[in-house]
């Protein structure tokens, strides 16, 4: 329990990271409202003028064309939570945040520890990581079309470690397409997790290891007492931006299965587009849009709470 | 930050290391083997020699362009405000800018489609750059705030008792210590604008416009689905990105290191 206590000790005595400076330079120091606008004039003008914008449309029974749509108020909202295919995605993404979130964790934390460790040929190994997020869904989707055909190479690979029975066309059917697109989304983004983690670890204290180490600590110990605690903010920050992510999923199960087999890959985003741009329900797309942004305020403003006193994202 | 004593322990850990990279490997390798696959380099001859793809390259690298400096320059001075500056209420200017991360780009595309039919920029490189640096900027300012506020404030104080101006200490100060933190800007913005898909497949409509994360889409049709000139148009597609990661791996590291989120 030793460790516990020292990481804890040792967290507390950081400086939290001064906002600005004490009181007395704040003072002192020159007005900045305008060094800001121009930022919030591209962003927070451009997408809350979209939002305002998509909050009327939401009202309408549009087509996107018709110059005088017909206001229906809320009806658009009442046909949304009577539609089995808005409930089913809303399933899709809170199976999809789980497990994606789960595992790119897990694998991040382990890659950083590792690859923290003296590993020869550390660089390597990173950017083999990394380089997944790098590369565009529009690049790697056609890959994954063809590693998971009937004919393709992850059927290949069972074969060869005797696993043939196992082979089976995984995007042509229900039961596997959404865990294909999941494996697909901890391959691209596990880079992303990795690297905020290997940042975070670098400024752990080293003293704090050497401490629980002369401690009589093993690595397992240190893992889970000091190094755990010591990035638990990048995992609170992760955590936040995965569930947003996962409300936002669009380039992947759009560009490799379109959204199905019988919508068994369908989100929120992929039936916002589906309902907007080939069927034209404007109206009822902008209504799934504000749901789909009022759902992404609240996971971030839970997990933000649910972080304690420790601020999340500074 | 494991401790390994002995050689084998070593040995292991290089071995453990290897097999979990290889599934990130793996596919990476499908898709430069199936690229060669069929009639080899011919593939990549085949894609190249395709009318207009140099043109969708060329848009693609302005986007991308645009992106970046519109993106640096607004969150450079968005930083330095945030982060050293004096602004009445401005946790609430901040929090404003972060909830536009929780916004996905299918929400903006109604609106503004009709916005830029109206103000003409539809089908111009405007109607994508803006959006896609607007979805850009509030996280590239909350990696370069945390990064600013890292600056100690005596060298801010410093440069003002020695009468300099406050864009002096953003030119002499912001500007070269943020270097690090900029190249991991650098790269995210790179990746959203570079990859971005679904504002092109809808703001840009004629030939001419079109980005290259719409090539292997376009290839599905063009050769009736053949996958070998469609992994060897990926493959085409992910060079330069790659190219430019590797080329600013170390300061993006140090970047995210040193600021990030913590």
């Amino acid at each position: 329990m030793a460790g516990t206590s020292i990481a804890e000790r040792g967290l507390r005595e950081k400086p939290a990271p001064a906002a600005g400076g004490g009181r007395r330079s704040r003072r002192l120091q020159p007005q900045g409202l305008h060094w800001i606008l121009p930022a919030l004039v591209l962003s927070v003008g451009l997408i809350y003028y979209c939002i305002w914008y998509t909050a009327v449309i939401s009202t309408w029974d549009w087509d996107g064309i018709d110059p005088n749509p017909e206001r229906v108020g809320a009806e658009n909202y009442i046909r949304i939570a009577q539609d089995p295919i808005f409930w089913k995605t809303i399933q899709h993404t809170i199976v999809f945040f789980v497990v994606t979130f789960v595992l790119q964790t897990a694998l991040g934390l382990i890659f950083a520890v590792l690859l923290h460790s003296k590993v020869k040929l550390a660089v390597v190994y990173k950017v083999i990581i990394f380089i997944p997020v790098v590369l565009a869904p529009a690049i790697t989707a056609p890959v994954f079309r063809q590693i998971y055909a009937p004919d393709g190479q992850f059927n290949s690979v069972l074969e060869f470690f005797g696993l043939g029975f196992l082979a089976q066309p995984w995007l042509g059917q229900e039961s596997t397409a959404l865990a294909v697109i999941m494996a697909v989304t901890v391959w691209q983004w596990t880079g992303l997790t990795f690297v905020l983690y290997f940042a975070a670890m670098g400024q752990i204290d080293q003293s704090l290891l050497e401490a629980a180490r002369i401690d009589g600590a093993g690595n397992f110990r240190t893992l889970i007492h000091i190094i755990w605690p010591g990035v638990r903010g990048t995992t609170l920050a992760l955590a936040i931006l995965s569930a947003i992510g996962a409300l936002k999923t669009f380039d992947l199960p759009y560009l490799i299965t379109v959204g199905g087999p019988n919508y068994a890959t369908e989100f929120l985003g992929t039936y916002i587009y589906r309902k907007t741009i080939p069927q034209s329900h404007v109206g009822y797309g902008a209504a799934l849009s504000i749901i789909l942004l009022v759902l992404a305020l609240v996971m971030a403003l839970i997990l933000q709470v649910r972080g304690g006193e420790k601020r999340v994202v500074r | 930050m494991f401790e390994i004593r002995t050689r084998w322990g070593r040995i292991l850990l290089q071995v453990v290391v290897t097999l979990l990279v290889l599934p990130f490997l793996f596919p990476l390798v499908a898709m430069v083997q199936g690229s060669l696959a069929g009639d080899g380099w011919a593939n990549y001859e085949a894609v190249l020699a395709v009318p207009g793809l140099w043109r969708f390259f060329l848009n693609t690298v302005v986007i991308a362009a645009g992106v970046i400096v519109l993106v640096y320059i607004v969150t450079m001075l968005a930083a330095y405000g945030f982060g050293k500056l004096r602004i009445r209420g401005r946790e609430v200017y901040f929090w404003m800018l972060l909830v536009c991360l929780t916004l996905p780009e299918v929400v903006l595309l109604t609106p503004l489609f009709t916005t830029a039919q109206a103000f003409g920029f539809f089908d111009t490189y405007w109607a994508v750059i803006l959006p896609i640096a607007a979805l850009q900027v509030p996280f590239a300012v909350l990696l370069a705030r945390n990064f600013v506020q890292g600056i100690p404030d005596e060298l801010f104080e410093a440069a003002r008792v020695d009468g300099g101006s406050v864009i002096n200490g953003f030119r002499h100060l912001v500007i070269p210590l943020t270097r690090p933190i900029a190249a991991a800007i650098l790269i995210f913005t790179l990746i959203g604008a570079w990859n971005n898909y679904l504002f092109p497949l809808v703001f840009l409509q004629s030939p001419e416009m079109q980005t290259i994360t719409l090539v292997p889409q376009f290839f599905v049709g063009q050769f009736s689905n053949d996958q070998t000139k469609i992994l060897a148009s990926a493959v085409i597609i992910a060079i330069p990105e790659v190219v430019a990661y590797l080329c600013l791996q170390r300061y993006f590291e140090r970047g995210l290191a040193a600021g990030a989120i913590k």
